[in-house]
C-alpha cells in the first residue's frame, strides 16, 4: 500500500474544509502509528530475551571464574562454612569450603525429560489420531477440551496431586509390583530397590509427561487434520489397514512437524519448575540409584535453594544458582530454537494452546 | 502384502496390528481425559468438606483465615498483564502478520524476531523470575511489588498472545483485504476497521489462554510479587501482592489443618478461574468457526 | 448441542451468581457482640474474648502491670509491614501479629515461614521489614550489610522426633549417635548403639530415613552446631551453618519448612527428624513422638521449658549486648542440649521513620514482658521469656532502628 494514501483517487478532488483536512492527515499518519507501534512492540520480547540472557551471564561470572569447567561434572554441592571466614579464589571471595557441581542436576534433567518424552509421545498421538481418525466430530470436540484443560491447569496444582495422590499411590502400590517382579539382572537392575514413599524420578517423570503431552497432542491434531485426504484414501483403497494408513502415509506426511512438536514438548519438560520440585523430592548432590530415587533438576533447584543461597554473605552462592540457570536457559534456547526451526518450515496455522 | 477381503486385512499379524491400533489411540484418550478428570477430582475432594464462603471474604489470619487477598490479587495482575502483555503482544502479532516487508524469495519476513519470539514461549519461568528479582526489585530498589511481577508473567506470555494473534490474522481471508483496498482503504485503516475486527475472536481466544497461564504461574511470582495478608493497593512498586498459587505451593504440607485447608482452597478457586477462562475462549472459538471460511 | 452446553453454562454461572450473592452478606453478619476482656494475674495481662459482657473478674479496661525492666511500647502511625523467615517463630508471630493488631490496629503485619535463610536476605536485601532466625548473623553477612541487628525475641529449642510405629517411649540419644545417623553409619533403628541407651524398649528392625531440611534453615543451624559440638568428624567434615552440605546416604529427603518435616516424618516410617518445639502438637498428633538427648553432663533431658531455661540461663551472663550468642551443648546441669535465642533481624536504617517506629512498636511489644512474652503467647509454643537482662540488651538494639 502507498505509504501516505491519504487522498485516494476516489475522493472528491476539491479541496477539503478544515475539519475533514484534519482527518485525512490523521488517517494518513494512521497508517504510520500501526507500522511503528506494532515494529516497536515485536521489538521487546528480543530486548527482554537479551535482557534476561545479560542479567544472568553478569550474575553468574563470578561463579563461573571459580567453578571453572568442572562444574559441569562435578557431583558436590557443599556451600562452604558459611559462618566461617571468607576467601578469595581468582579474585571472586566465596565461603571456605564452597564447591559446587551441576553434574546431578543436569542428570535428574535430562532422565526426567527423557521419561516424560517416552510417556507422552505415545498418548500423544494416539490422541491425536483418536481426535481426528476415531472419533466423530460431535465427540471429538468435547474431548479435545481435556487436552485443553490439561494444558492450562497450573502446573503447582499438578504438583499438588502428584505429591499428594498420584505418588503414594504409585509407590504404595504400583511400583512394589515392579521393583519385586523384574528379575535381578544387571540393566533391568535399575528397575528394583527402595521404591521410596512417592517423591523421585520416576513419578517426576511420569507427571512431566503428563504436561507436556498437551503440547505435542494439540500439534498433531492440527497436523494430521492438514494431511489431505486424497493419499489416505488411495492408500485404504489399495486395501491398507488403519494401522498401515497411519504410519506409511500420515506420519511421514507430518514427519517434521511431529519432530518440532515433541522438541518443543522437550523444551518445556526441561523447564518445567515448580511441578517437579513437589514431587522430586529435593536431595542435592547425588544421582538417584534406581528409578524410584529422589532426584532433582535444575530449575527445582534454583526455586528450592534460592532463598537459602542467599545467606551465603559473599553472594557465590546465588552466583552459582545464576550460573546453573544460566546453563538451563542455554540449552532452552537452543532446543527451542532448533524446535521451531523444524516446525517453521513445515506447518502454517498453529493453535497455541498450552506452554509450547 | 496389503489386500484385504471384505475388508478384513487378510493375515493375523495385520489383523493384530490392526486392532493394537485401535485400541492403543482410544486407550491413549483414558490418559487424557482420566488425568483430567483426577486432578480436578482431587482438588474439589480435598477443598469441599472444609470450604467456607468466608475463604472468600477475609484475608489470612493467623495460621487460617481466607484467601481475599489472594483473589483479588490474582484478579489485579490479571488486568494488568492484559494490559501490559495484550498490547505488546496484539502489536508484535499484527506486525509479523501484516506489517512485515515480504523477502524476496516470497516467505514471510523477520525470522529472527519471530524465531526469538517463539523462543521466549518455552523459557524456564524460574530463572525469569530470578532475573525480575535481581534487576527490579533489588537492583532498582522496587521490593516485592505488583510492577516486576506485570513486567516479568508479561515477558513469559506476550509470545502465546503474539502468536495466536498472528495465527487469528492469517486466517482472515485475503478477500477482505483485497476488497479494502480496491475501496482505497490505508493499510492502518483497514487493519483497523476490517481484518482486526474478524480476527477479533481468535485475538480474544489467545489473550484467554494466555491469561490462564498467567493466572498458574508460582516460580516467577515468589520472587517478585512477595506476599501480603493485606488487600491490594494502588501502589505499582514497593508494596508487595498476593495470589494464589503461593497459597498452594507453600501450605500444601503444613502440619496445621488449618493452613494446609487453604491450600486446597486456593487451588479450588485457582481451578474455578481457569475453567472459567478456558470455557469462554472454547466458546469463543465454537462461535468463530461457524463464520470462518477456509481451512481449519 | 453447542446452544445445549450454552444455554448450561449460562445457568450454572447464573446460580453460582445468585449463590454468592446470597452467601456473602450472610457470612459477613456476626450474631452476638464479642467483647475482650483482661485479667491481671502475677503481673501478666491475660486477655479472653466472651459473649456480650465480661465475667467476674476480668474488665474491660486493660490493666498496667508493675513495669519490669525501663521500656515502653511506642504508638506507631499507619505502617503496613512485612515478616518472614523461622518457621520455628512462625506459629508464634501468628500468635503474637493479630494481638499486636489488636492494640494497633493502624499496623498491619503479615508473616511468613520461608526459613530463616530468607529471613536473613530478604532483610539485609530490604524487601521484607523483619526477618525472624533462629540462627545469628554470620561474620560475612555482616560485613556485607553492616546495618543489620540481630536481635533476641525469646528462648526457643528443638527437639529430634521419630516416626517407628509401636514405639512412644521418649529414646534416649545422644549427639554421637545422631551424628552417625546423619552420616549414614547406623542404618537399623534396632543397631546396638541405639539399644545400648534404651535397654528397656524394643526397637525393631527398620531402616532410619534421615529427615533434614532443604531451605535455608535456623533449625540445621542450631542443629548442626550440636552435632558438631557432640562428634569431631562431624565438625571437620560439615561443620554448622544455616545451610550445610549434607552427607550423601541412601535414605536421605529434605523437606520444607518445619511443617514439611513434620508432615513428611508422618508418611515416612521409620524417619528422624529435627523440629522445633513450636510444633509439638502437630508431631504429637501425627502419633510421633520425641527423644531424650544427652546434654553433655551424662543427663538425659526431655525438651521442656523448665530445661530449656535451664540451659538458657547459664548463657543470661555471657550474652553480649548484640545478642550474638550460641546456647546449643552448653553443658549445663538439668539444661536441653539445643537451646537458642530467636531472633528478628532488622536493618538499622529504615527507609521511613514511620516504618521505622512501626517496627520498633512491634517489637518492643513482642519483648515486653506484659504483653508479647506473657505466658498465654509463649505458652502455646512452648517457648520461655527473655530473661531480664536480655529484655533491656534487646531493647537497647530496637532503638537503634530508625
Amino acid at each position: 500500500m502507498a505509504s501516505s494514501a491519504a487522498l485516494p483517487a476516489t475522493y472528491p478532488t476539491r479541496r477539503a474544509s478544515g475539519l475533514r483536512r484534519v482527518g485525512y492527515v490523521v488517517r494518513g499518519s494512521e497508517e504510520g502509528l500501526w507500522r511503528w507501534s506494532a515494529r516497536i512492540a515485536s521489538l521487546i520480547p528480543v530486548v527482554g530475551l537479551v535482557f534476561v540472557l545479560t542479567v544472568l551471564a553478569v550474575k553468574a561470572w563470578p561463579a563461573i571464574k571459580v567453578n571453572g569447567p568442572g562444574f559441569l561434572s562435578r557431583s558436590t554441592w557443599n556451600p562452604g562454612s558459611t559462618y566461617g571466614a571468607a576467601v578469595r579464589t581468582n579474585g571472586v571471595l566465596h565461603p571456605v569450603g564452597a564447591s559446587y557441581g551441576a553434574w546431578p542436576l543436569i542428570a535428574g534433567t535430562l532422565q526426567t525429560s527423557a521419561i516424560a518424552l517416552l510417556v507422552a509421545l505415545p498418548i500423544s498421538l494416539g490422541t491425536a489420531f483418536a481426535l481426528t481418525e476415531r472419533l466423530p466430530r460431535w465427540l471429538s470436540r468435547p474431548i479435545s477440551f481435556f487436552v485443553e484443560i490439561l494444558a492450562g491447569i497450573p502446573s503447582v496444582i499438578i504438583g499438588l496431586w502428584g505429591v499428594l495422590t498420584l505418588g503414594p499411590l504409585l509407590a504404595n502400590h504400583v511400583y512394589p509390583f515392579f521393583a519385586n517382579n523384574i528379575p535381578n539382572v544387571p540393566v533391568l537392575r535399575y528397575f528394583k530397590g527402595s521404591v521410596g514413599y512417592g517423591e523421585g524420578l520416576l513419578t517426576s517423570g511420569l507427571v512431566l509427561g503428563l504436561m507436556i503431552v498437551p503440547i505435542i497432542a494439540s500439534t498433531a491434531r492440527d497436523l494430521f487434520m492438514q494431511v489431505p485426504p486424497l493419499p489416505k484414501e488411495g492408500a485404504e483403497a489399495l486395501g491398507m489397514t488403519e494401522a498401515e494408513v497411519a504410519r506409511r502415509v500420515t506420519i511421514p506426511w507430518v514427519r517434521s512437524g511431529l519432530i518440532g512438536a515433541t522438541v518443543l514438548g522437550l523444551g518445556r519438560a526441561l523447564g518445567e519448575t515448580i511441578a517437579v520440585a513437589m514431587v522430586s523430592g529435593s536431595v542435592l548432590g547425588t544421582v538417584s540409584p534406581n528409578i524410584y530415587g529422589t532426584m532433582t533438576t535444575i530449575a527445582a533447584t534454583i526455586v528450592s535453594q534460592l532463598d537459602s543461597a542467599a545467606t551465603d554473605g559473599t553472594g557465590f552462592a546465588v552466583a552459582t544458582l545464576a550460573e546453573v540457570g544460566l546453563v538451563l536457559a542455554v540449552i532452552s534456547v537452543v532446543v527451542n530454537v532448533v524446535a521451531r526451526v523444524i516446525v517453521n518450515r513445515t506447518s502454517r496455522h498453529l493453535a497455541p494452546v498450552g506452554r509450547g | 502384502m496389503a489386500t484385504m477381503i471384505d475388508g478384513y486385512p487378510s493375515t493375523r499379524p495385520r489383523r493384530v496390528r490392526e486392532f493394537f491400533f485401535k485400541g492403543m489411540s482410544l486407550a491413549a484418550l483414558i490418559f487424557v481425559v482420566g488425568p483430567s478428570v483426577w486432578l480436578i477430582a482431587d482438588v474439589v475432594v480435598r477443598a469441599v468438606p472444609h470450604w467456607q464462603w468466608s475463604v472468600l471474604t477475609t484475608t489470612p489470619v493467623g495460621v487460617g483465615g481466607g484467601l481475599e487477598n489472594a483473589i483479588l490479587g490474582t484478579l489485579v495482575i490479571m488486568v494488568g498483564v492484559l494490559i501490559i502483555a495484550g498490547s505488546i503482544g496484539v502489536l508484535t502479532g499484527i506486525h509479523f502478520a501484516e506489517l512485515q516487508r515480504p523477502r524476496r524469495s516470497g516467505k514471510a519476513g523477520g525470522n529472527f524476531l519471530r524465531t526469538s519470539t517463539e523462543v521466549l514461549a518455552g523459557f524456564p519461568s524460574i530463572v525469569l523470575g530470578y532475573v525480575g528479582y535481581v534487576a527490579l526489585c533489588v537492583g532498582l530498589h522496587w521490593g516485592f511489588s505488583l510492577l516486576p511481577a506485570l513486567i516479568v508473567l508479561s515477558i513469559m506470555v506476550t509470545p502465546y498472545i503474539a502468536k495466536s494473534t498472528e495465527s487469528a490474522l492469517r486466517q482472515v481471508p485475503t478477500n477482505y483485504r483485497e476488497g479494502a483496498e480496491a475501496l482505497g482503504m490505508a493499510t492502518g485503516y483497514a487493519l483497523r476497521k476490517v481484518v482486526i475486527k474478524s480476527a477479533l475472536p481468535g485475538i480474544v481466544t489467545g489473550l484467554l489462554i494466555a491469561l490462564a497461564i498467567a493466572v498458574g504461574e508460582t516460580a516467577p511470582l515468589l520472587y517478585t510479587a512477595g506476599i501480603t495478608n493485606s488487600l491490594p493497593t494502588t501502589s505499582l512498586i514497593h508494596q508487595p501482592i498476593a495470589y494464589l498459587t503461593y497459597y498452594v505451593w507453600t501450605d500444601y504440607n503444613q502440619p496445621i489443618k488449618a493452613t494446609q485447608y487453604l491450600s486446597f482452597d486456593a487451588a479450588l478457586i485457582l481451578i474455578v478461574l481457569v475453567l472459567v477462562l478456558l470455557v469462554s475462549s472454547r466458546l469463543l472459538v465454537n462461535r468463530t468457526q461457524r463464520y470462518v471460511e477456509g481451512p481449519r | 448441542m453447542k446452544n445445549l452446553l450454552r444455554s448450561l453454562t449460562a445457568i450454572a454461572l447464573a446460580t453460582s451468581g445468585l449463590l454468592v450473592a446470597v452467601a456473602l452478606p450472610a457470612s459477613a453478619t456476626t450474631k452476638t457482640k464479642i467483647v475482650t476482656c483482661f485479667r491481671l494475674e502475677k503481673n501478666v495481662v491475660h486477655t479472653a474474648k466472651f459473649h456480650g459482657s465480661c465475667r467476674a473478674g476480668w474488665s474491660k479496661k486493660r490493666p498496667k502491670p508493675a513495669p519490669v525492666a525501663d521500656d515502653s511500647v511506642e504508638t506507631p502511625g499507619t505502617a503496613s509491614l512485612t515478616e518472614t523467615g523461622s518457621t520455628l517463630l512462625y506459629p508464634l508471630w501468628n500468635i503474637w501479629a493479630p494481638a499486636y493488631q489488636s492494640e494497633f490496629p493502624q499496623v498491619s503485619v503479615t508473616t511468613g515461614s520461608t526459613g530463616s535463610g530468607t529471613g536473613i536476605a530478604d532483610a539485609a536485601s530490604g524487601t521484607v521489614n523483619i526477618g525472624s532466625s533462629d540462627a545469628y548473623l554470620s561474620s560475612t553477612q555482616l560485613t556485607s550489610t553492616p546495618n543489620l541487628l540481630n536481635i533476641p525475641l525469646a528462648i526457643s529449642y528443638q527437639m529430634i522426633e521419630y516416626n517407628i510405629p509401636g514405639v512412644t517411649a521418649h529414646l534416649k540419644l545422644n549427639g554421637t549417635i545422631v551424628s552417625q545417623i546423619y552420616q549414614g553409619q547406623i542404618t537399623n533403628w534396632n543397631d546396638s548403639a541405639i539399644a545400648a541407651l534404651n535397654p528397656g524398649v524394643n526397637l525393631p528392625n527398620l531402616k532410619i530415613v534421615a529427615l533434614h531440611r532443604s531451605d535455608g534453615s535456623g533449625d540445621t543451624f542450631i542443629f548442626s552446631q550440636y552435632l558438631t559440638d557432640s562428634d569431631p568428624t562431624w565438625s571437620s567434615k560439615y561443620s554448622y551453618g544455616t545451610t550445610i552440605s549434607w552427607p550423601t546416604i541412601s535414605n536421605a529427603l529434605g523437606e520444607n519448612g518445619n511443617g514439611g518435616m513434620v508432615s513428611g516424618c508422618a508418611a515416612t516410617a521409620g524417619c528422624i527428624a529435627y523440629v522445633g518445639i513450636s510444633y509439638l502438637t502437630s508431631v504429637l498428633g501425627d502419633g510421633q513422638t520425641y527423644a531424650q538427648l544427652e546434654n553433655g553432663n551424662g543427663q538425659y533431658e526431655l525438651p521442656t521449658p523448665a530445661t530449656a531455661s535451664a540451659e538458657a540461663a547459664g548463657f543470661t551472663a555471657k550474652t553480649p549486648a548484640n545478642g550474638t550468642i550460641s546456647m546449643v551443648d552448653g553443658k549445663v546441669s538439668g539444661g536441653y542440649p539445643i537451646v537458642n535465642y530467636e531472633y528478628a533481624i532488622v536493618n538499622k536504617a529504615q527507609s521511613s521513620s514511620t516504618t521505622a517506629k512501626a517496627i520498633r512498636s512491634l517489637l518492643e511489644w513482642a519483648i515486653d514482658p506484659s504483653y508479647g512474652q506473657s505466658s498465654q503467647y509463649l505458652g502455646q509454643v512452648r517457648f520461655d521469656p527473655l530473661p531480664v537482662k536480655i529484655v533491656t540488651q534487646s531493647y537497647k538494639q530496637i532503638k537503634e532502628i530508625q
